[in-house]
């Protein structure tokens, strides 16, 4: 009964059947970022969340050049002050990550993406490929052009950013590893929810409230898991090891920056594992 | 071809489609009819591999759809009008839905010109009115020159003109020997466009038939008589068994069960004086209306008065 594929061409005009090709991956790849590019939206987003980085360096930067005292101070790292837009970078990136799949639920797109390739986990996989390869770009954009607005400030305020210097490396390229991981676990959050506003109101509300008050709370347990909580632990990545040993002595429950982003890594895949389950058994 | 095996979707409690078993066959057009709610929808989602079946399998050129490798390739559907973000343009959607089979842009150029959609293809589809949504998802289906086409209520929001182009090519491709399997619950659609009809009600298949085999079996003589003396008549005619009379205005009366010699020697013999007597062809609207009247879900109160004469006022279940 199961005759292997492809069936026979019946129809009368078999000559053009040749242009239609098994889809696979690098097809869908190819697919979704079409998808990707096409949404004016996406581009708005993306804007917004390039510009924060080197409006936040310059701001920080600026305002450390106007207290003379404050310059050539040691526990001042210059790729932090660079960096230092990423708080904000993070939520316009996570809701782009989360509109990427939930607005193909709201619009009813899902349905052609899943016709077009009824095997979902590879549809989704490409989507998300295309998803966080386009944060790592849009992030390493932002981290160069903070780099470079800032950059006129550097000699007055005694900072300085080289990418030979181990710290400055693991702040600077680790800012695009951590959008992208943060990206990628709100992809995931919005493929389980299937729904734009729950998902942009769950990872916003997760970045902005609950790791936040949890880590305020003053009893070591809580102290515990609040810094193990996915963007807490992601960003000891973007920590200079000052303030990291500052934290050490301080409480028990920091992360080193690798194990931190360990972390996170960790919970990015059992958020992905999640929606991958649910995605294959769920109907469109 | 598409052949469903005692196919089930549950929903909790409520049963949608209720272990229904056809077979669509290539060369013609099978329209797939039934009232709002029936199940059409589901199924069809089903045999797209999108809902998951409570049991029951369906396959479509022989295989189940997930297991195809070109799957574009076997069957376009057009499911919903908007299966579509609303914020890409037409032309971009149709690149996409091309690019995850390699399909090349003169394709796309092709069904967007069949399609009638090259003056719009630019604009974002959130613009679109619902019949260049269908004209889209329409085209949508043909990307890969599929050997089956499954179509959703295709023609619902087009124009007249886009109506009958849809009538054409659905025959057309019927003709070329592609298996066309439409829903719709508009019966007078199907009339003009369908050879075969999979009529379903609550989840079950109530006929299966050819088009002209559907009005035969539901074929019952219904004679209008215009009387003044519809108080008279109604009583004698009904004393016949399988007759049904229906006052329909004041000086008019349905009958159904008899036919127009009866009612005529019925009234002479009362000497009652007959105005009209005419024998009604039974449609298959009405043929349609007769196989569904116990299967419909969402009946609106009273909506039975205006629409549908010939419907027995006995008896209305449920």
């Amino acid at each position: 009964m199961t005759t292997p594929v492809p069936t026979p061409a019946t129809t009368a005009n078999p000559g053009r059947r040749a242009s239609v090709q098994p889809y696979g991956f690098g097809r869908l790849v190819a697919a979704e970022w079409i998808k990707f590019r096409s949404l004016r939206s996406n581009w708005w987003i993306l804007a917004a969340g390039v510009l924060f980085v080197p409006l936040f360096a310059v701001s920080r930067v600026v305002s450390v050049a106007r207290v003379p005292e404050a310059a050539g101070t040691p526990g001042m790292v210059g790729a932090v002050y660079v960096t230092s837009g990423v708080a904000l970078t993070q939520l316009a990136l996570c809701t782009l990550a989360v509109l990427a799949i939930t607005g193909e639920h709201g619009t009813g797109q899902i349905r052609s993406t899943f016709a077009a390739a009824p095997r979902r986990l590879l549809a989704l996989a490409a989507k998300l490929v295309v998803t966080v390869l386009v944060v790592l770009g849009a992030s390493v954009v932002a981290v160069a052009l903070a780099w470079a607005a800032s950059s006129p400030w550097f000699e007055e305020t005694g900072m300085s950013v080289d990418l030979l210097r181990a710290e400055d490396a693991r702040i600077v390229l680790g800012t695009p590893l951590y959008l992208a991981a943060v990206s990628a676990l709100a992809f995931g959050v919005g493929a389980i929810v299937r729904n734009s506003a729950a998902g942009v109101a769950f990872v916003l509300g997760l970045l902005l409230v609950v790791e936040n008050v949890l880590s305020l709370v003053p009893w070591t347990p809580v102290q515990t898991f609040a810094a193990h909580l996915p963007a807490t632990a992601g960003s000891e990545l973007l920590q200079s090891d000052a303030v990291g040993s500052v934290l050490t002595t301080s409480s028990s429950s920091a992360l080193s920056p690798w194990g931190g982003f360990t972390v996170l890594l960790a919970w990015v895949a059992t958020v992905l594992v999640v929606a991958g389950v649910l995605v294959r058994r769920r109907d469109a | 071809m598409i052949e469903a095996i005692g196919l089930t979707k549950r929903y909790g409690e409520k049963t949608a489609v209720d272990g229904v078993t056809f077979t669509v066959h290539p060369g013609r057009v099978t329209g797939f009819l039934g009232p709002n709610g029936a199940g059409k929808s589901t199924t069809m989602r089903m045999i797209m591999g999108l809902d998951r079946p409570s049991a029951g399998t369906v396959h479509v050129n022989g295989e189940e759809y997930a297991r195809h490798r070109a799957p574009l390739g076997e069957v376009g559907a057009l499911l919903e009008a908007k299966a579509v973000h609303p914020g890409r343009s037409a032309r971009e959607h149709l690149l996409a839905q091309a690019a995850t089979h390699g399909i090349g842009r003169r394709r796309v150029e092709e069904v967007v010109e069949l399609a009638g959609l090259a003056s719009v293809a630019r604009e974002r589809v959130g613009t679109f009115s619902l019949g260049m949504g269908q004209r889209l998802g329409i085209a949508a289906a043909l990307l890969g020159d599929p050997h089956t086409l499954i179509l959703d209520e295709p023609v619902n929001g087009l124009d007249p003109e886009g109506v009958l182009w849809v009538r054409t090519l659905l025959r057309d491709l019927a003709a070329q020997g592609r298996t066309v399997f439409l829903s719709s619950h508009l019966m007078s659609e199907m009339a003009l466009t369908a050879d075969h009809l999979l009529v379903v009600g609550r989840g079950r298949v109530i006929a299966d038939a050819s088009v002209a085999e559907i009005v035969a079996r539901t074929r019952s003589t219904t004679v209008r008589v215009r009387t003044p003396d519809t108080a008279q008549l109604e009583p004698l005619l009904r004393r016949r068994t399988g007759v049904e009379v229906v006052n329909v205005e004041h000086d008019v009366l349905e009958v159904t069960g008899s036919d127009a010699r009866q009612i005529a020697a019925t009234a002479a013999a009362a000497g009652l004086e007959l105005h009209e007597l005419t024998p009604v062809h039974s449609s298959l609207e009405q043929a349609y209306m007769q196989l569904t009247a116990a299967e419909v879900e969402y009946r609106s109160p009273g909506a039975h008065e205006t629409t549908a004469p010939t419907r027995p006022t006995s008896g209305t279940p449920r």
